[in-house]
């Protein structure tokens, strides 16, 4: 790469540009390590390769999804096909995984199914002007039915190496993910994906200004997909089969992660490291919440009150502000 | 001479067969301050729009460099070095100061955005409007100033052939507008055609070369602006023929006081004084914008206000809801029947009965009967025609106004805010209106009338008081209301000014 590669090198721009959006996210981040911090003090374990590794893995599919959901939300959407669009992921993993195509194959279907179904979502959304939080209900039914028709009980096959290679006992996810944020990063210094905050925030004036408003919207829509059933590998990976029916709570899930990070509902409010930071914390929360002894009714409970509390916080802040 | 960089050849231009633009030319030369004036709703925003290609014209041309252009759209007006800042900002908070300027019109470098040389661009950009914030700052951090200047920062990063400024100064500081006087005299040298729309009169006196002025879409003036005046531009901007649009003005017996506040506060709406008596009309003018509508809003108990003093029918205190100031007796019209008067999909009856609902009934079942007839003898007092249980958005703009007014009328309102009640209504609905408000003020209720239209303020109203930024800058008494008045007040030109 030459030198002057904006993303690589300092440029009198992109930093600062960077610092900037850090500053909306510090205090989730505090939050954060502090969860991380109780969760090491109460599970020593975490602290080995093995621990990390087993952390990151419960923690990756829920990191993606939440990005799947950010995306949208930036654009001013929601997402309701996301669990669904997992547990294809995971249906096509497993029953392409052992056939004349082998791993590879398999990949290479997921991606496409992922890439297709979120560009038919967005071109309906798009193009016909309709909802998003409808068009992605519909096609929840509709995207699980195929999960279904594709391997109607639980089944299919994952390659053992396939699965001791992303889920064994190595951080591979940790370096997925960061390989996915890198991607990501680069996607948003392209021109469509920095297009992404004014198309959610005023489309209007965005288009006015010469944004290629329903391109940038429906490119974030097939991304959406393709995270989805990214997620649904993973998943059945993990558990060496598919399950049509694995992913159903990925979908709230991905909104309260977004929303924890910070994703505003109306579009073109929040940042991506915000929504990853949101999943890390909803994962840890639950392992914390695990080892102090809650039973498990009282974790759905606590998680309930964070979420509000989370959202509730900053605008009570804004509030104080204003008066 | 040279051609004209772009120019509009007889555009005519009607939303929902509203005639809003009537065969109007305007060219805009290379070196050359350009002032389009216009009272609201005189049909500069849409020029403008026609002019940079967001809309079509019905009739006549758009020319670029002297030759007509069929579908000028805004891609072809951006081609044609058009450049337009919008009077509503078209900023992203969460984005940087440089990558909004950028908006659109990216570096791109191996297919990703070029951010040195977005830098180097978008600081000479801001250079010439004499921003000095770091480009990384976000938008949403910036005062409304502050986002404007981006916002002209923006249209010079396109580097323009014409500029065109819907009201650039209006959330200016004094120095912010030096700063852009001084840049405009700077594109003029250039040769850069430049559009300046504002409502400061003075500023377009010290500024401009060339005038345009629009009245009720037609242009009423084109020429150069050596030797008018600003007593000239105010006459040819307003004036039209009254007809007998109004009812005959007829002093009512003065009332006792019914409302009154003194320092009175609400959002934009700062430390206003205000009488209303029963039998007036009392007008609130002004240029759109000025805290009217939360002088309205706050009297009506909609949002949090504050005063002094306040005295509402015989109670003490700004009523702190809406159903509280509904029990004093205060009716609220709004501007926005669409959205705040009206539940569009419901029946026309639904309508009119919904603020007796609640009162009338009780806990008890309702009585159709007696629905159906009062609903009736409103239909019937407000000329309402057909039937009654169709959807109210199946009426036309004016009955649907109508539809808002009536629906209040059974409470016999003591007080009556209304906010532009006559926006998008035909003449002869606003007719009928205007009637009705002369009649409520007869029967001893007091109208509170706030209105962008200056005609209905000088021939309805018995006192006026002009807003401007939040406050009461004039005050009018009957004998003394002319348009001229008004609108000198509303644009602060020092002429014909009286202090309260």
């Amino acid at each position: 790469m030459s030198g002057s590669d904006p993303v690589l090198s300092p440029s009198p721009l992109y930093w600062p540009v960077q610092r900037q959006r850090n500053r909306g996210v510090r205090a989730l981040f505090c939050v954060v390590a502090a969860f991380v911090a109780i969760y090491a003090y109460l599970f020593p374990g975490l602290l080995s390769i093995g621990g990390l590794s087993k952390f990151c893995q419960s923690w990756f599919p829920l990191a993606l999804v939440s990005m799947a959901q950010a995306i949208l939300m930036l654009t001013g959407g929601i997402n309701l096909a996301i669990g669904a669009t997992v547990s294809l992921g995971a249906v096509i993993a497993a029953t392409t995984m052992s056939g004349p195509l082998g791993a590879p194959g398999a990949i290479a279907a997921v991606a496409f199914a992922g890439l297709g179904i979120g560009a038919i979502c967005g071109l309906i959304v798009v193009r016909l002007r309709l909802p998003a939080i409808i068009v992605t209900l519909a096609g929840s039914f509709i995207i699980g039915g195929m999960a279904l028709l594709v391997l109607p009980r639980p089944g299919g096959e994952i390659p053992a190496w396939f699965s001791d290679f992303l889920a064994g006992g190595t951080p591979v996810a940790a370096l997925l993910l960061a390989l996915i944020v890198l991607a990501w990063k680069l996607y948003l210094a392209t021109p469509l994906g920095l297009s992404l905050y004014a198309a959610g925030e005023n489309p209007v004036a965005a288009y006015r200004s010469g944004v290629p408003v329903d391109a940038a919207r429906i490119a974030a829509y097939a991304i959406s997909g393709l995270l989805s059933t990214g997620a649904g590998l993973y998943v059945a990976a993990q558990t060496g089969s598919g399950d049509p029916v694995i992913g159903q709570a990925f979908t709230l899930n991905s909104i309260a992660a977004a929303v924890l990070g910070g994703v505003g509902f109306l579009g073109g409010h929040g940042t991506m490291r915000g929504a990853i930071a949101g999943s890390l914390l909803l994962s840890v929360m639950v392992n914390v919440m695990f080892f102090l002894g809650f039973p498990p009714v009282a974790q759905y409970v606590a998680q309930g009150l964070i979420i509000i509390g989370a959202v509730a916080l900053p605008q009570i802040g804004a509030r104080g502000r204003r008066a | 001479m040279s051609v004209p960089i772009i120019a509009a050849r007889d555009v005519s231009k009607s939303f929902f067969g509203n005639r809003v633009l009537r065969e109007v030319s305007i060219e805009l030369r290379a070196g050359r301050i350009h002032a389009l004036l216009g009272e609201n709703g005189a049909g500069k925003s849409t020029l403008i729009n026609l002019l940079s290609g967001a809309l079509p014209p019905d009739e006549g041309s758009i020319e670029v460099d002297g030759a007509a252009v069929d579908h000028f759209t805004p891609s072809e007006a951006r081609r044609a070095g058009v450049a337009v800042v919008q009077q509503e900002l078209s900023l992203t908070s969460q984005l940087s100061i440089g990558e909004n300027i950028g908006l659109g019109a990216y570096p791109i470098r191996f297919g990703l955005v070029d951010y040195k040389a977005l830098a180097r661009r978008t600081r000479a950009a801001c250079a010439m409007v004499g921003l000095d914030e770091d480009l990384a700052t976000s938008v949403g951090d910036l005062p409304l100033g502050r986002r404007q200047m981006v916002e002209i920062a923006k249209a010079l990063y396109r580097e323009p052939r014409a500029l065109i400024l819907d009201e650039p100064t209006s959330s200016l500081s004094a120095h912010e507008t030096q700063t852009l006087t001084r840049l405009l005299e700077r594109l003029r040298a250039q040769g850069v055609a430049i559009l300046y729309i504002s409502h400061r009169l003075n500023e377009v006196m010290a500024l401009c070369d060339y005038v345009t002025i629009l009245k009720d879409g037609a242009v009423t003036a084109d020429r150069e602006l050596a030797g008018v005046d600003a007593d000239g531009l105010v006459r040819l901007m307003v004036g039209r023929d009254p007809g007998d649009l109004f009812p005959k003005w007829t002093p009512n017996v003065e009332g006792k006081t019914i409302i009154s506040v003194r320092g009175f506060s609400c959002g934009m709406a700062r430390d206003i004084d205000l009488d209303l008596r029963r039998g007036e009309v009392f007008g609130v003018g002004g240029l759109v914008g000025q805290g009217q509508e939360d002088l309205i809003l706050g009297l009506y108990g909609a949002r949090s206000a504050s005063a002094r003093v306040a005295e509402f029918n015989g109670d003490s205190g700004v009523p702190d809801s809406v159903l509280k100031a509904n029990a004093l007796g205060l009716a609220y019209v709004p501007a926005d029947r669409k959205r705040e008067g009206l539940h569009l999909i419901h029946t026309i009856s639904f309508n009119m009965l919904l603020p007796g609902y609640g009162r009338a009934r009780g806990l008890t079942f309702r009585d159709r009967t007696n629905e159906r007839d009062l609903a009736r003898s409103l239909a019937g007092a407000l000329s309402i025609k057909g039937d009654l249980t169709r959807p109210v958005q199946a009426l036309s703009g004016g009955n649907q106004q109508k539809v808002a007014l009536a629906k209040w009328m059974p409470n016999k309102p003591a007080i009556w805010l209304l906010n532009d009640p006559t926006r998008g209504v035909d003449v002869e609905t606003k007719r009928e209106i205007y009637g009705l408000l002369r009649g409520f003020a007869a029967e001893g209720a007091a109208v509170l009338l706030s209105s962008s239209d200056t005609p209905e303020l000088v021939h309805l109203c018995d006192r006026v008081a002009v807003m401007r930024e939040g406050r009461i800058v004039a005050r009018i008494e009957q004998a003394e209301l002319s348009e001229e008045a008004i609108v000198a007040a509303a644009m602060g030109a020092n002429l014909a000014e009286r202090a309260a």
